[in-house]
């Protein structure tokens, strides 16, 4: 493995990690661009602009677009977060430049008015399919009440009313700000030439002008409020829990996210024993989401509703724990032989490893090979573990629930 | 490059393997002749059942200490039901792998099927039954597999409340000893491992048992051609699927081409006639779905009410049409796009694992990927049209769930 990084006199970064002994390539663009960059006005607009995309340019038409990724067998997609909007492709090696080509001329789109206004319906039917998964709702739901006021609880996908009224003026201003050459990253994994690729992008994005994108980075600790909405036609009871953590710049985020896979892992975790193994959840698992400038804790727990108190009572208590013994160091031990794993089995595929390589480098614009990252979780010590357990604590927590039953 | 191995225990056990250079994991598989459409009548869903079950405690380490065990090691363990086999797969990094195949041997033939484990693996069985109902769009598809096969090949694998209820500790741990023959099992393995020492712990671990016939199965009647389950959501799920030959018949790669011209990609018929130019919904999608008997070409689409005749209307449609004719371009874009994910689903060891005893199971031999690609390179649009016009779609079988029924 070896890795390669430029940026181009107009500020886009391009940086490659080349394995010439992988079967296939990846290539991504990485946009600082989420929910957190909109103002209430164009709630929803850095997702459906994602969509829009994918509409072409002014020599393609969207069918054309579609066409030609499809020519060179490419797996492709692109996602929206609160803070990131990463288009991605993988490919046999042969295709590389083609695929990269391909996004580059993308990555200066039409947003025609036609195709807007279309593709507004299949936002609007997303915003629908999502609202009959409530395990989603309640996690989007919980994410707001936890964020309050901060940029960070602004939701992906917006909402009715503000998909409705959006204009593609507005969808167009928003994207001559965050989609500046000086706000991306191209991101290459695989089997690939890390000079043809540069001299590529030479080529087809160095006339794109920077625009000096801000983004307001703060630290939020949540509003620890509590919220229940009560829908009967749900079957089964729905919570999240929402509590702090370090953010992506904090060095002790790898000690974070296995404080989270010792708690909440869907196996042999403490909420393992304490709800699923007893049956009294269905599903309770934790995430760690360690963002820009802020972190947090998500949890799931989906449950019977006439379950829903023993369930909140047993997960006090199991944070009251920890707070107070902490964690041993055999689950420590687990915890690590499980990310390690999970972390060599995604790295094989370069589409796998293109995620880390990119988010490594939008957060902290720094390489970390798979055997730094190795290593990092090697050094997570039991004294990372409780430290960061007095800080932030597990027992304070935001609470949103979804279900047939309204909890007081 | 890839090497494909096969061994055979003396009672009867195929080991099969594929090893990969250059990796470090290693994946692998058994296949347990417990599927969903082998559990004796009044039995439904006792496979997962037993599949949680099995977990719960074996050899002499009790559920806790068992479950110690396998996360120590850093296995990605995971189970599913299919309708004629439990899979219990595996991944984990190479050196684990003797170890593993230890733990699951007692996992398989030495459980411990304590009564007070039965009654949480039941519940949490009848909790994710429950759960389902907050799903529509897992729903609908499993519905649509219960109408379409001929009983008992559409048996939903997580049951039916009636006889998870009437289901008990000795019923249960009755069909593990009935279903659990070594000789009729299956073990793939892909990755990084030493064929020789595999089968030579294989057959420490696995061999003795006598021969088992397992029991024939009889299909009897097909589901109805349309349900309706009136749910209160914000969309209507629709699924539907239509016969077509199983993959042993001889025109395998012709319909996986039909289904990727029809599904494969967003150039796809049914992504650009639905969702591009009608914007009638953002989820659509067909897959060839095949058992060694029976075969079917199945759609998912989730759209708003008022659109959900109109989305029936045009992919029943896209559907019927593609006998009708395939442009050269659209030939040559399902050919790489095949080829593409059959190498990409060779970098991953766990559904190349997966793949290889699949293989196995419907066709009784494993398929090279040498032969998949020459069989993919050699097609040509006559053999797809020939293929569908031979087998054309005649009927479906339809199933909703939402707040409108529609009209077949």
């Amino acid at each position: 493995m070896e890795f390669k990084h430029k940026i181009l006199d107009n500020g886009l970064t391009i940086i490659g990690e080349v394995n010439l002994k992988a079967q296939s390539a990846s290539v991504g663009f990485f946009v600082r661009s989420g929910a957190r960059d909109e103002i209430p006005a164009v709630s929803g607009v850095s997702h459906f602009l994602e969509h829009m995309m994918f509409k072409g340019t002014e020599s393609l038409t969207a069918l054309e677009v579609n066409e030609a990724f499809d020519r060179l067998g490419a797996q492709f997609n692109a996602f929206t977060s609160e803070e990131n909007t990463v288009y991605y492709a993988a490919v046999l090696p042969e295709y590389l430049e083609q695929v990269s080509d391909l996004w580059m001329q993308l990555m200066r789109p039409s947003l025609r008015n036609d195709d807007f206004e279309m593709e507004k319906n299949v936002i609007l039917e997303e915003i629908a399919m999502y609202k009959d998964l409530p395990q989603f709702e309640v996690m989007d739901e919980g994410k707001m009440l936890h964020f309050g006021q901060h940029p960070c609880g602004n939701s992906v996908l917006g909402t009715n009313a503000s998909i409705t009224a959006l204009s593609a003026t507005q969808m167009r201003d928003y994207f001559a700000l965050r989609y500046a050459p000086d706000n991306m990253v191209l991101a290459c994994c695989g089997h690939f030439d890390f000079d043809n690729l540069c001299r590529l992008a030479d080529k087809k994005c160095s006339s794109w002008k920077p625009a000096k994108a801000q983004r307001t980075r703060s630290s939020f600790m949540g509003t620890f409020a509590r919220k229940s909405f009560k829908n009967p036609n749900l079957a089964r009871q729905h919570l999240c829990l929402l509590s702090p953590t370090v953010s992506m710049q904090d060095p002790r985020r790898y000690a974070a996210s296995l404080l989270s896979t010792i708690i909440g892992d869907s196996t042999g975790s403490r909420y393992h024993w304490a709800l699923v193994d007893p049956a009294l959840a269905e599903l309770a698992v934790m995430q760690c989401d360690s963002m820009d400038g802020a972190g947090v804790y998500y949890s799931y727990i989906c449950c019977d509703p006439n379950n829903t108190e023993k369930v909140l009572e047993s997960l006090n208590s199991l944070y009251a724990d920890i707070k107070n013994n902490g964690v041993s160091e055999n689950e420590l031990r687990t915890a690590r032989n499980k990310v390690l794993s999970a972390m060599t089995l995604k790295c094989e595929k370069p589409m796998g490893r293109l995620v880390n390589l990119g988010f490594n480098w939008v957060y902290n614009a720094e390489y970390q090979s798979v055997t730094q990252e190795i290593e990092q979780v090697k050094s997570v010590s039991l004294e990372d573990i409780s430290g960061l357990i007095e800080e932030f604590g597990l027992d304070k927590y935001t609470l949103f629930t979804l279900g047939p039953k309204e909890i007081s | 490059m890839s090497k494909l191995d096969i061994h055979k225990l003396q009672n009867g056990m195929v080991i099969l393997g594929e090893r990969i250079d250059d990796v470090r994991s290693v994946s692998f598989h058994f296949l347990l002749p417990a599927g969903s459409s082998l559990m004796p009548d009044g039995c439904c869903g006792a496979g997962t059942v037993i599949s949680d079950w099995l977990f719960r405690g074996a050899g002499d380490r009790d559920s806790r200490e068992l479950s110690d065990a396998l996360d120590g090691l850093g296995i990605h363990r995971h189970t599913s039901v299919s309708a004629k086999h439990l899979d219990l797969s595996g991944s984990m990094e190479a050196g684990s792998l003797s170890d593993a195949l230890k733990l699951y041997a007692d996992v398989i033939l030495r459980p411990k099927l304590n009564a007070d484990q039965f009654e949480f693996s039941r519940q949490q069985t009848i909790n994710e039954l429950h759960g389902l109902d907050d799903d529509p769009r897992e729903k609908v598809m499993l519905c649509l597999a219960e109408q379409f096969y001929p009983d008992p090949y559409g048996r939903p694998a997580m049951g039916k409340l009636p006889e998870l209820q009437s289901l008990t500790t000795p019923k249960t741990a009755t069909i593990v000893k009935d279903c659990f023959h070594p000789s009729q099992m299956i073990f793939s393995i892909c990755g990084h491992y030493d064929f020789d020492a595999v089968c030579r712990q294989m057959e420490t671990l696995f061999d003795g048992g006598s021969e088992f016939k397992p029991p024939v199965i009889t299909p009897k009647h097909k589901g109805n051609s349309y349900l309706h389950l009136p749910g209160e959501g914000a969309q209507v799920h629709i699924g539907l699927m239509t016969e077509v030959p199983p993959i042993g018949s001889g025109c395998y790669y012709e319909l996986m081409a039909a289904v990727s011209i029809l599904s494969g990609s967003m150039s796809s018929r049914l992504f650009t006639e639905v969702r591009e130019k009608r914007g009638l919904c953002y989820a659509v999608g067909a897959r060839y779905r095949t058992l060694k008997e029976y075969a079917g070409i199945s759609c998912y689409a989730g759209t708003t009410p008022d659109k959900a005749q109109e989305t029936f209307n045009v992919i029943v449609e896209q559907f019927n049409q593609l006998r009708m004719g395939i442009t050269d371009d659209e030939m040559q874009r399902a050919k790489v796009g095949l080829k593409t994910s059959l190498i990409m689903q060779c970098e991953s060891t766990n559904s190349r694992s997966g793949g290889i005893a699949g293989d196995y199971c419907l066709l009784g031999h494993v398929r090279s990927l040498e032969e998949i690609r020459d069989k993919i390179a050699a097609m040509k649009i006559d053999d797809i049209t020939t293929t569908l016009q031979e087998n054309p779609f005649e009927e479906y079988t339809v199933v909703t769930i939402g707040p409108k029924e529609i009209t077949i």
